[in-house]
């Protein structure tokens, strides 16, 4: 009795900065999502309107639109990541000399501040003194505009997320991999498995945990993005890059359009959850209950 | 005796003056006196008028009343973002806030700001002998409400003008070039169709000399607010089109059908002229907002543009970050016929007189402190070096001053134009939805700018969508 009441104390201060940071503001926008509360109109006051947002978002072709070009951007950008992180964590796995120096370099868009990798990748594609135009023009005759060009905006945001968080794969499936135990991959080679074999069977079963935890927390993080995308192309050209982040942030904040925007924020989180755990149920539990059986 | 009492009353006058002269020209510490060891935040756009109030006149106000002032300078969208969730919320972490023209009608609809006019009248022992309301511009107007109390300390005040290449134009093999492939002489554009002709000429000039020179600029960002702006700020006046088409009178309309004229025949030509100088603009103008564009000007690659004033300056003056320096013209921005008549007559305007203010939120904690700041940075003492610093102008006195004159024929009379000019300009029409109506109609403008959707149909979805948001917001019945 008197440690399960010492266990509730020392927790308290978790659960009240939980409860005041995590769990009242999420419960106060669920509040706002029913209500029209625009503080620009001509009543400012907040008004209880039941359900009439959600209603209203899933006939909003804008939103729609945007919900599109934000599953197309987390699918392309979340398996780019794993995909690339894996290749460079087996290769930083690998003895060469500088190994611990390019270690270190490419996880340096880690550390950068999503408004600053946004802004370098402006001044990197801006034609008239951006990098990457001058050598694609250069190289291969390529006029690259991301501010005209949906299709070249849509690839350079992806291509910059893929730059920035890259290094979060790598790590975590690099700190997976030295964790493997060695007999099992012994074993595998003098029975004469192939590369592919052990890769198949063993290296990918393996490091499954992780590589799940690693593609939820990216697929988590890719569908709420909005800095950099914002500073790279405002969300245009159109609505090309408008993702959802940015949606919100635009009916939000400068559109002051809270009770709306707050709905789409919830149906966005509501979403994320369903995709997540549909990735559990298809990757994660059908192995947990065969193992248990 | 007489000669005695005669020397007696002079001493005593002597002492007397001796004693109040200190306490006069002391105003600021003693009025200061009492909040010593506040510490005042403001929060404004990072911009030169701006730096120059963090970096200058906040510790010179420190120093002469022991008030901390601390200024966040940041980007307009996070500037606006903080200050008016501290002010919705109630906050009071800011005591200054920047106030842009466009904001003002939406900061008085919500209560946001304090009546400064009243503040003072309220508290005389705060009145500054060397602030005056009347020392300011007519821009000032924009700040007051219907009673004329003032709710903002200007601190800039732009013209956005026509900037021309000068040295390109004066240029006779250019003049001569011109001549032979238009019939006619090259000068400055006073109509669009000339405008047009020039930039025609210059893009081809350019592409057959293997320059990189184009013949206008385009603020045509085709995902940032920028180009909403520079067409219903900038262009659409110049064809006749104000207040962004929105007629308040009529219900707030905005469609023609209902009275407006966002999709009027004005406003459809020109957002043709617009589109056809984006086309033959610099390569980066669908990612340029005004920042861009003044670089653009400034880095040579264009012949004329529409360019903000704040920038237009230090195009023209400042070598460190511009490539034109003395070679650039300031005129007029090209109009229909009829416009500057228009004009002139009050009946309308030709372009955008840009600026800001410093307000007091109601919120502050601090606000007799935060009113002498204000006080401080209206003085007419403190603005001649504030406007050759960041050329701007907000007190009617400061054209006068030696510096400001030497610094007007430095920018080739850009501040007399914004003395003589300033009145054919107007702000933003005065409504308290401005972001509102422009974040509902930005993504249909934005798909006219990728042609993903046409000039004309674009403006009458955009006008039916104007109307559609102000009649969710209750201001359309």
């Amino acid at each position: 009795m008197h440690s399960k009441k010492l266990g509730w104390l020392l927790l308290a201060p978790t659960l009240l900065i939980l409860g005041l940071f995590g769990i009242f503001p999420f419960l106060y926008v669920v509040w706002v999502s029913f209500h029209e509360w625009n503080p620009f109109a001509a009543n400012p006051a907040k008004i209880f309107n039941w359900a009439a947002n959600y209603r209203k978002l899933v006939f909003d072709a804008q939103f729609l639109a945007s919900l599109g070009v934000t599953m197309a951007f987390v699918f392309f950008a979340v398996v780019s990541e794993v995909i690339i992180g894996y290749l460079l964590a087996q290769a930083f796995m690998k003895d060469f000399p500088g190994r611990a120096f390019f270690r270190t370099i490419h996880t340096l868009p880690l550390i950068m501040a999503p408004i600053i990798v946004g802004s370098i990748w402006k001044l990197m594609t801006t034609p008239s003194i951006g990098i990457i135009p001058y050598m694609l023009k250069h190289t291969v005759g390529f006029d690259l505009n991301i501010g005209t060009s949906a299709v070249a905006a849509f690839a350079i945001t992806v291509i910059m997320d893929i730059w920035h968080w890259t290094p979060l794969v790598t790590l975590t499936l690099i700190a997976a991999l030295v964790s493997l135990p060695s007999e099992p991959f012994e074993q595998a080679q003098i029975d004469g498995a192939n590369k592919r074999q052990i890769f198949w069977h063993l290296t990918l079963p393996m490091i499954r945990p992780a590589l799940i935890a690693t593609v939820f927390i990216r697929l988590m993080d890719a569908m709420r993005t909005v800095d950099e995308v914002l500073m790279l192309t405002g969300g245009g050209p159109g609505s090309a890059t408008r993702y959802v982040g940015v949606h919100i942030f635009r009916e939000v904040f400068p559109r002051t359009n809270y009770g709306y925007g707050s709905a789409v924020s919830v149906i966005v989180l509501y979403l994320t959850i369903v995709i997540c755990w549909l990735l559990y149920v298809s990757l994660i539990a059908p192995r947990t209950r065969k193992g248990s059986s | 005796m007489g000669y005695f009492s005669k020397a007696s009353a002079l001493a005593l006058a002597i002492g007397l003056l001796g004693v109040a002269s200190p306490a006069w020209a002391d105003f600021w510490s003693d009025a200061g006196a009492k909040y010593k060891g506040v510490v005042l935040h403001g929060v404004t756009e990072s911009t030169p008028p701006s730096n120059f109030i963090k970096d200058v006149l906040a510790p010179e106000f420190e120093k002469k009343t022991g008030i901390k002032v601390e200024i966040e300078t940041t980007s307009w969208d996070q500037m606006y973002d903080k200050a008016i969730k501290d002010m919705e919320a109630g906050t009071g972490i800011y005591d200054m806030v920047y106030i842009e023209q466009d904001i003002i009608y939406a900061y008085l609809a919500r209560n946001f700001l304090t009546d400064i006019t009243k503040s003072l009248k309220d508290m005389p022992d705060l009145k500054a002998p060397t602030y005056d309301d009347a020392n300011f511009t007519s821009f000032a107007n924009y700040f007051k409400n219907a009673d004329g109390d003032l709710f903002g300390v200007p601190m800039e005040a732009f013209l956005k003008l026509y900037l021309y290449r000068k040295d390109l134009f004066d240029d006779p093999k250019i003049q001569a070039a011109f001549k032979e492939k238009t019939g006619h002489d090259l000068k400055p554009a006073s109509t669009h169709a000339e405008y047009t002709e020039i930039a025609d000429f210059f893009t081809q000039y350019g592409k057959d000399n293997g320059m990189e020179l184009w013949g206008s600029t385009a603020q045509a960002h085709t995902g940032h607010p920028a180009s909403w702006y520079e067409f219903f700020e900038s262009v659409a006046p110049t064809f006749g089109v104000y207040n962004w088409g929105i007629d308040a009178s009529k219900n707030y309309a905005a469609s023609v059908a209902n009275g407006g004229t966002m999709n009027g025949d004005k406003a459809k030509a020109a957002i043709k002229w617009w589109l056809h100088l984006r086309d033959i603009a610099p390569p980066e103008s669908p990612q340029s907002t005004w920042t861009e564009v003044g670089t653009t000007f400034a880095a040579g690659r264009a012949a004329q543009g529409l360019v903000y004033g704040e920038n237009g300056a230090w195009i023209q003056s400042d070598a460190t970050k511009s490539k034109v320096t003395g070679k650039v013209g300031f005129a007029l921005p090209p109009l229909e016929p009829g416009v500057l008549e228009e004009a002139e007559a009050g009946k309308g305007y030709i372009g955008y007189y840009d600026g800001g203010a410093f307000g007091l939120p109601i919120t502050s904690k601090n606000k007799e402190a935060a009113l002498l700041f204000l006080q401080f940075i209206g003085q007419n003492e403190v603005q001649p070096d504030w406007a050759v610093a960041a050329p701007r102008i907000t007190n009617t006195a400061t054209y006068d001053d030696p510096k400001v004159k030497e610094m007007d024929a430095k920018l080739g009379g850009y501040y007399t134009m914004l003395k003589d000019k300033g009145k054919l300009f107007a702000g933003a029409p005065p409504y308290p939805f401005h972001a509102q109506v422009r974040e509902a109609t930005a993504p249909i403008f934005y798909d006219i700018l990728t042609g993903k959707i046409g000039p004309d149909e674009g403006l009458d979805a955009m006008a039916a969508k104007a109307e559609e948001e102000l009649t969710t917001l209750g201001y359309r019945k």
